[in-house]
């Protein structure tokens, strides 16, 4: 059984060893990807304990899937309240919260770590990289993004996609089919 | 949305839906087209990995200090909270799952909290109690709307996509069924003439009559996605009719579809 699935259990069970274990492994790429969003130390920190208390409180909200994919999107989910909340931005509706059914999507995921992405980020072209970053970490749609950039709507989605794609491929490379 | 132009058009957003840049009313249009297009999930599902390792690249060292003083102030509340017993742990899971459900709606409910707040300094300062009673009860139920839509949406979207969705194919997109709940996801559904809208029936299993469910009008491109209000553990069969403004209490013409359940 993976070890992170395991941990969860033991959270289930009130474990507060296997809790301090989780945090241990990912409260780095928590609070990172609430500071990313968010510019501020301080309130990253506070979305980072947030975070961490939701695994603990409703450990059954993990239903599988990649655990670091699930508490990623629980982080943006959570700096996303806190960028609405700090005035009129438009809601954006973040992907539906489930396991993905795909063994090689999760294989990937596993695999990756931080200098990987940034690698494969780095060589995607500006145009295609700025939209996708900034869709990502500063939670703005994509007429917001094309807006900001003087780019028309339509070059914005082929770029996205087009990027994510790209990315997608060089991830997947060296993980068995 | 069959034609290759379209259909290219479509998975554009279903790429933009993965990176959740999409405004919240073209998401569940997109979830729908999702549901009831093979290529469009395959095309999610791999965009959607994509997306979630852009999460990787925020991964950094965090200050030590910081770490550490995140780590006992954690610690410090998971420690009492597991010293305190299950029966108050489940109670507080009960109302922090409460609270994380309203997530989307979290802005304008927040927008709403601000207003009852200034209503309740307003009584203070202008002694106008009744005006601001109707004002406040006005503010909560807006405040309550804003809640059950919030919620409705994500689950709405949830489902459309969700692997164990039961689909129930239509020729123009499909009934959607997830536990209890059963949605139309339909996207070609031709103009109405002035003063019609198409009505939802729902068929009880064992039943020979259909009851009358929602009414609806599509978008400008003949999309529609709603929730019928049925317990589709229940169903036998859902149809779809076009009917006067206002609804009809039985079917006034032949049905667009009539599907079965099974």
């Amino acid at each position: 059984m993976d070890p992170v699935v395991r941990l969860m259990e033991r959270v289930r069970a009130r474990d507060v060893a296997a809790f301090e274990s989780l945090y241990d492994s990912y409260h780095r790429l928590v609070f990172g990807i609430s500071l990313r969003m968010l510019g501020d130390p301080m309130v990253a920190e506070d979305v980072t304990q947030t975070v961490f208390m939701k695994i603990w409180t409703s450990p059954d909200a993990f239903r599988g899937g990649s655990f670091v994919a699930w508490v990623s999107r629980v982080a943006r989910n959570r700096a996303l309240d806190v960028l609405r909340s700090r005035g009129a931005r438009p809601e954006t509706e973040l992907p539906a919260d489930l396991p993905l059914d795909g063994a090689l999507d999760d294989e990937i995921l596993e695999r990756l770590d931080a200098e990987r992405v940034r690698d494969a980020l780095s060589m995607l072209p500006a145009e295609q990289r700025a939209p996708i970053e900034m869709g990502f970490f500063g939670g703005v749609t994509h007429q917001e993004i094309a807006r900001r950039t003087d780019t028309p709507l339509g070059t914005v989605k082929t770029r996205i996609r087009a990027g994510l794609r790209t990315l997608r491929n060089r991830l997947a490379e060296g993980v068995p089919q | 949305m069959t034609d290759p132009g379209s259909r290219e058009e479509m998975l554009e957003l279903v790429a933009l839906y993965a990176l959740g840049v999409l405004p919240r009313d073209q998401a569940a249009l997109v979830a729908s087209f999702i549901a009831n297009d093979d290529g469009a999930r395959d095309e999610y599902r791999a965009l959607r990995a994509s997306a979630d390792a852009l999460a990787f690249s925020a991964d950094e060292p965090v200050d030590s200090a910081r770490s550490v003083r995140m780590k006992e102030r954690l610690l410090a509340r998971v420690s009492a909270e597991a010293a305190a017993g299950n029966g108050a742990i489940a109670r507080r899971r009960i109302s922090t799952n409460s609270g994380w459900l309203l997530g989307t709606g979290l802005a304008a409910a927040a927008a709403l909290i601000f207003s009852l707040v200034t209503v309740i300094q307003d009584v203070s300062l202008r002694s106008d109690l009744a005006q601001a009673q109707r004002r406040t009860a006005s503010l909560t139920t807006q405040l309550a709307d804003t809640e059950r839509v919030g919620q409705h949406d994500r689950q709405m979207v949830t489902d459309l996509v969700a692997p164990d969705a039961r689909r129930y194919e239509v020729a123009q997109g499909a009934v959607v069924v997830r536990g209890d709940r059963v949605y139309l996801a339909l996207s070609k559904l031709p103009a109405l003439p002035k003063g019609k809208v198409y009505q939802a029936w729902t068929l009880p299993k064992g039943a020979t009559a259909v009851q009358p469910s929602i009414t609806f009008p599509p978008n400008a491109e003949g999309i529609a996605v709603v929730a019928l209000p049925a317990d589709a553990t229940k169903l036998g069969a859902v149809a779809l009719s076009v009917e006067p403004d206002g609804g009809s209490k039985a079917p006034t013409t032949r049905p667009i579809f009539v599907r079965p359940l099974s």
